[in-house]
């Protein structure tokens, strides 16, 4: 038994933003790392150093745009679903009541607490999604100044570029950790949803896990009636076989671009 | 035609009202004057021969990890890229330029970065294997706060950033090439922008991994030994 938990849009989203997340990185971590072997494996497919460019500046401005896309894809939601879509239990913006849940869930890691019933989005999702919100506005508005130096010198000093530079790509730094350690072990290393939690590509999230950790939000639902208008069967065998193949071959990418990164950033000048 | 070879055949080719022929078409064929036959006037004529660089360095360079220049080093002196007599040109504007390294021992036998070793470590040279004489010129190597320097912040954006980034204004000037390392405190002093940036993002980096990392660890641990619960059955 399956329940639903994301729509086919908010799917696509999460596919087109993974896949050009690890072109940028395959191509930004390759230049940067051009003076070593693993920085000129990565660049390879791209056409080099100087090809790679080419496709970091049009994937970022995809990015970018799939950023604006999404947004009107909010309002939308917003201007359908009124107040309740903000300050709602199914809402996605952080609030203070997050706080006590997390909280527990910490004491509950240690052994102290029980188990918080999390509602829809746990406090580590709402942190997962804000976060590419902050790192779109910090690494696209860099990328941008740096996109044409020679036209960002007619707005502001040329030094500002070197500041654009840093920005860039410690944000970056800080982006594909998150995402290659962090996000990488909570979707898949968790027992609960070990070897890959297929959520996110067939949309359907187990019954017996979201039972087990999202507590409040089956209440809700069982409360509102509204369960058996959101289970569903089991993802068809090319869905999950798909949804394996996709998230393994990011696996692949993201890890592999990690531990090159980490064994090769002595070897480059920074 | 064939009139014409038996009228020259009958008269020879001394007659003259052919011969007369013969140079009128001959004229006619010639190509017209050639732009190497233009006269030059005056030696200011040639933005090339006023330009502080040929386009052609040293023979010696920083060569950064294997990055070498592609240009050849000029086989004969006096024949160069440019039309006009460029080392002429190149020694009356540089009987101005300050030689920085004048007086220096063994100067001659030494690479920029023996001295400037710190200099090399800029995005221009290790990246896209710049050169340091692309950017400071051939001998002699003014300070650029020289007024005669073409890196003189009045006039590197035309004689310097240009060369390659094709309409580079002052402002585009100002980017630091030799940028200094975000992480010292000296660059508070010099780059307090950069040297601020630098470590607000460091900041938000590390207390994002100081968060999320031991949360992470201490979580997929705890996961390991839940117990499973009968009432997690539906």
């Amino acid at each position: 038994m399956k329940i639903k938990r994301f729509t086919l849009l908010q799917r696509l989203f999460h596919l087109l933003l993974m896949v050009s997340f690890l072109v940028q990185a395959a191509t930004g971590v390759g230049r940067m790392y051009i003076e070593t072997s693993f920085g000129q494996a990565l660049v390879a497919p791209f056409g080099g150093f100087y090809g790679a460019l080419a496709v970091h500046r049009w994937v970022g401005l995809f990015l970018l745009g799939l950023f604006v896309v999404h947004l009107l894809y909010l309002f939308l939601v917003v201007f359908k679903n009124g107040k309740k879509s903000i300050s709602g239990p199914d809402s996605i913006i952080p609030r203070l009541g997050d706080l006590k849940p997390a909280l527990q869930h910490v004491g509950w890691m240690l052994g102290l607490r029980k188990h918080p019933p999390l509602d829809r989005w746990a406090y580590w999702e709402k942190f997962d999604y804000w976060a590419v919100f902050w790192g779109m506005v910090i690494i696209g508005g860099t990328g941008l100044i740096l996109y044409n130096p020679l036209a960002t010198a007619q707005y502001m000093p040329g030094w500002a570029m070197n500041v654009a530079f840093w920005v860039h790509r410690i944000e970056a730094i800080l982006a594909m950790g998150h995402v290659f350690i962090i996000h990488f072990a909570i979707a898949h290393l968790r027992r609960l949803h070990f070897p890959m939690d297929k959520v996110i590509f067939t949309g359907r999230a187990g019954l017996k896990a979201s039972k087990a950790e999202k507590a409040a939000w089956l209440a809700r639902l069982e409360q509102e009636g509204k369960l058996r208008s959101v289970t569903a069967g089991e993802a068809s065998m090319p869905a999950r076989i798909i949804a394996y193949v996709v998230g393994f071959t990011a696996i692949f990418i993201g890890l592999y671009i990690l531990v090159g990164g980490l064994l090769n950033a002595r070897y480059i000048t920074w | 035609m064939p009139t014409l070879s038996i009228h020259l055949i009958k008269g020879g080719f001394m007659n003259k009202k052919y011969l007369w022929l013969l140079l009128a078409s001959f004229i006619l064929l010639m190509p017209g004057p050639a732009a190497g036959q233009e006269e030059r006037a005056s030696r200011y004529y040639h933005y090339r021969s006023t330009e502080m660089s040929t386009g052609i360095y040293e023979e010696y360079e920083v060569r950064p990890r294997g990055i070498q220049p592609t240009f050849e080093p000029r086989a004969q002196p006096g024949i160069g890229i440019s039309r006009v007599e460029d080392e002429d040109a190149r020694a009356w504007n540089r009987m101005f330029l300050q030689d920085s390294h004048k007086d220096l021992r063994f100067y001659e036998q030494r690479r920029c970065v023996d001295c400037h070793a710190e200099n090399a470590n800029n995005r221009h040279t290790i990246r896209h294997g710049i050169t340091c004489r692309q950017c400071h010129g051939g001998e002699p190597i003014a300070s650029i706060s020289s007024y005669t320097s073409r890196l003189n912040p009045i006039r590197q954006h035309t004689h310097v950033c240009s060369k390659c980034h094709s309409g580079a204004n002052a402002s585009f000037a100002m980017y630091r090439i030799h940028e200094p390392n975000p992480a010292m405190a000296s660059t508070l002093d010099v780059f307090p922008f950069l040297f601020y940036a630098f470590w607000i993002m460091i900041a938000i980096a590390a207390l994002t991994f100081a968060t999320f990392l031991p949360h992470t660890f201490l979580w997929m641990v705890r996961e390991l030994f839940r117990r499973r619960k009968k009432e997690d059955e539906v």
